[in-house]
């Protein structure tokens, strides 16, 4: 049973793989570690989770990995033909058990914890601070406050941009005019799908002022890379003044004018 | 490739392509299958290299917006349809016959007629780059309404569809085959536990294609329905649903990731065992954990939905968690299969031990997707392009080399070069790791996908250009591959029948194999055969029994009444 040691075949190609499994494992946890800090209840929400799940997926990733390392370094043989063959081990149904077992009570944990977060993510306020509504379309955004009179919209490049108070739950019902579109901001942690046809509702409640970048994350034609929008989270008494000053404008912002529109410059 | 001196059957010896045109024997089809699929994934392959090249800097270099969107349609096309679904074609045409002891499929004809119809839909599909305005453009999952005319009018959106269409009549006409080839030609002695586990892998693989690839077909033909004919089941303005699209394509498209694992696990579950010179631990568990998978991947598509507001999330988030379980099981089997084995690491082997590393990866962060809180921030960004990669390339790929490998002396009578399999490996493995590991903090720092570009000051563009320098690095590692099958075929054929002691009938019979395959079978006794006789013949039993088939003639079980 001791495995035969020395200058082997794939002994150095063996070492390398020892390392490049140490690297990938390193890597894994500094590039899974990396959300944006998240501006909103519901995002800080999603970003706990998503610790947890980095954390368990972590031990599950090491536990594999220092296996499979230290199988192939304590068994593999110099050559082919040594003598005899190791014990025909065909199973153990104990240890079987346990590896079915655990792993299912980790993912019923998962489980619940996600079932925790969707509850706050798909729960809705009896009464938002703002709503909003958003119309997607080829290529472009329109954001529209009915209970305000006001509307903003753009075309292309740099996009609209939607102005929200924070601290409070924010409503945003949206919908396509042409074909499926998604609402994603990075730093909410979300994304919902703007479909023709449906309207989506959700709330999220903005917890920290500032500028925060959206853009389509569903391929809806040759704009899908040119149709951001912004979204400007303020304090709500600078929120009101910002819907009084657009309702003295006029109500509403136009479209960017087509010479600021979506085809990237130098196309080939 | 010549079946050489060792057929006494009425066949020509020569290799003539009428020969190849018309053949029904499971084998030649298994090549031409492989062969055909690997040349959709060299054209697949080029368009990567391309869309990495233009994504290498923000701006357009390389091509337009449209072009870029034909290519990763047909990209995600080729390598999901064209390549990935036939090289499981390639694998278990040459191999389930010979596995259960077989002389060929049970329906050699309608196995001729599936590879010919896979081949003219591919061919249909790319024919798109002969029309005016371009092949499709509309993702590979060809979402509606923007599959619909109004919004993509080109022929060649429609030759995608019929090009489809044809390949998955194709599929469920190969899969009734291996049903029906599994569940009734397996040699005497040969019960459902003592077949290999590659062969589990393709009962399950068809029976998932029975249930999956009418869905693609039927949506198919509606959409052909809704553009050239005025119908409108998917356009919202006229009382159709685009969400109904999503169901069927989904319907389809996941079972379709499981159709391009499941014969994937089976070709590990028969490389570990042979390198670690032990039978596969806990084979039961390994079958069940297949039927498990099978089952439950039928029920987890609308994961792929969880941003569209319009399904049960909670459902769909733990029928996706528990995938996880029989998969866990198969990695641990995995690896106890080698520990207290005695390991050898030639080229297939060297594919199996990768591929434990780089899908496990691929696994985990599936874990994380499948919870849609948490897919809400991943879905449609480089996070699940890097996970969907991870899983069929650091996957499903990594044992189709191993397969390749392991097989190329069965199929061809001659070994590779191992210092060349090992650099194509090494090449590959780190090219992988370096293209897909930054594509995930791409994407969990908000880089949607199908971007054919992308602003300078989003800080996306260093990782894009590690990721563009690694896609080089794996395609530098197909051209070290491509170079070793010349020089192995270059070579005076002599790796006989049996180059790495393995265990399942294959190995019984001479490399390559004689037409129908066996004169003789030896006793099957357990799911290795060829290793049990090799055991009997060490101790001298029954020792005059243990020869391969190519010394003589013999009797020719499962051959056709």
């Amino acid at each position: 049973m001791r495995p035969t040691r020395g200058r082997g075949i794939g002994g150095g190609p063996l070492r390398a793989g020892a390392s490049l499994a140490v690297g990938c494992v390193a890597s894994a946890l500094v590039v899974g570690g990396c959300l944006p800090a998240a501006a909103t209840a519901e995002g800080r929400q999603i970003g706990s989770l998503y610790g947890i799940f980095v954390a368990i997926a972590s031990g599950v990733f090491l536990l594999v990995y220092a296996l499979a390392t230290f199988a192939i370094i304590r068994y593999r043989v110099l050559r082919r033909r040594d003598a005899g063959e190791p014990r025909q081990v065909e199973g153990n149904d104990v240890i079987e058990a346990i590896w079915t077992a655990i792993p299912l009570l980790i993912v019923g944990g998962l489980f619940v914890g996600t079932l925790a977060v969707l509850s706050r993510t798909e729960a809705r306020a009896a009464t938002p601070a703002a709503e909003i509504h958003v119309r997607g379309f080829r290529w472009g955004w329109s954001f529209s406050y009915p209970n305000e009179g006001v509307e903003v919209s753009g075309l292309g490049i740099p996009g609209p941009e939607v102005v929200v108070p924070i601290g409070r739950p924010i409503r945003f019902a949206i919908t396509s005019d042409d074909v499926i579109h998604s609402f994603y901001v990075p730093q909410f942690l979300f994304k919902r799908d703007v479909l023709p046809g449906r309207q989506n509702v959700f709330d999220v409640t903005v917890e920290e002022a500032g500028t925060y970048h959206g853009q389509c994350a569903e391929f809806c034609g040759v704009g899908h890379s040119a149709m951001p929008f912004t979204v400007r989270a303020v304090p709500p008494d600078e929120y009101g003044a910002w819907l009084a000053s657009e309702r003295a404008a006029g109500g509403s912002t136009p479209p960017v004018s087509p010479g600021a529109t979506f085809l990237p410059v130098g196309s080939p | 490739m010549t079946t050489g001196a060792i057929t006494a059957r009425p066949v020509p010896p020569s290799a003539s392509a009428l020969v190849w045109l018309t053949t029904t024997d499971h084998k030649r089809i298994g090549v031409m299958y492989a062969v055909a699929a690997f040349g959709f994934f060299m054209v697949g392959g080029v368009l990567a290299l391309l869309m990495r090249a233009e994504l290498a800097q923000p701006g357009l270099q390389v091509m337009s917006v449209e072009s870029y969107d034909q290519s990763f349609t047909i990209h995600g096309t080729i390598m999901m349809l064209l390549f990935g679904t036939p090289m499981v074609a390639a694998f278990s045409n040459y191999l389930v016959p010979l596995q259960v002891g077989a002389a060929d499929m049970v329906f050699p004809r309608l196995n001729a007629l599936s590879f010919w119809l896979f081949l003219s839909g591919g061919i249909i599909v790319l024919s798109g780059y002969l029309t005016q305005s371009g092949p499709a453009d509309i993702g590979w999952t060809g979402y509606a309404p923007l599959n619909e005319p109004t919004f993509s009018s080109s022929t060649g959106t429609d030759l995608w569809i019929v090009g489809l269409a044809l390949t998955g009549v194709a599929s469920i006409m190969g899969a009734v085959n291996f049903v029906a080839t599994i569940l009734t030609r397996r040699a005497p002695g040969m019960s459902m536990f003592r077949m290999p586990m590659f062969c589990w892998g393709i009962l399950v693989t068809s029976l998932l294609i029975l249930f999956a690839f009418p869905a693609i077909t039927a949506a198919l033909a509606m959409l052909l329905l809704d553009r050239r004919f005025g119908a409108s089941f998917f356009v919202p303005t006229e009382g159709g649903d685009p969400i109904l699209w999503q169901h069927l394509f989904w319907f389809f498209g996941h079972p379709e990731v499981y159709i391009l694992a499941l014969p994937f696990f089976g070709i590990l579950s028969e490389v570990i065992p042979v390198f670690s010179r032990k039978p596969l631990f806990g084979y039961r568990a390994m079958a069940l954990a297949m039927i498990l998978i099978g089952f439950l991947s039928m029920s987890v598509w609308a994961h792929h939905m969880f941003t569209t507001g319009v399904i049960s999330l909670p459902f769909f988030s733990i029928t996706s968690f528990l995938i996880a379980v029989p998969t866990g099981v198969k990695f641990f089997n995995w690896i106890f299969t080698m520990i207290g084995g005695k390991l050898w690491f030639p080229a297939p082997m060297l594919w199996s031990v990768g591929f434990l590393f780089t899908f496990l990866f691929g696994g985990i962060t599936g874990v994380l997707v499948a919870s849609a809180p948490i897919d809400f921030q991943f879905q449609d960004t480089y996070f699940v392009v890097a996970h969907l990669h991870n899983v069929l390339v650091g996957g499903s790929v990594f044992a189709m080399w191993a397969g390749i490998t392991f097989w190329f002396p069965k199929v061809t009578g001659r070994r590779l070069n191992e210092p060349l399999a090992k650099t194509h490996f090494w090449l590959w493995t780190i090219g992988f790791v370096v293209t897909f590991l930054p594509q995930y903090q791409l994407g969990a720092s908000g880089m949607p996908r199908r971007y054919a570009d992308y602003p300078a000051e989003a800080g996306w563009t260093q990782l894009n250009l590690i990721s563009t320098v690694g896609a080089f690095l794996i395609a530098a590692s197909v051209v070290v591959f491509l170079v070793a099958v010349v020089e192995a075929m270059r070579r005076a054929p002599d790796a006989g029948p049996d180059p790495w002691e393995g265990n399942s009938l294959e190995w019984w019979a001479g490399s390559p194999p004689p037409h129908h395959n066996f004169r003789s079978l030896p006793p099957i006794r357990s799911e290795r055969p060829v290793f049990d006789a090799r055991v009997a013949a060490r101790a001298g039993v029954a020792a005059s029994a243990v020869t391969a088939d190519v010394e003589g003639p013999g009797p020719v079980p499962g051959a056709h009444p």
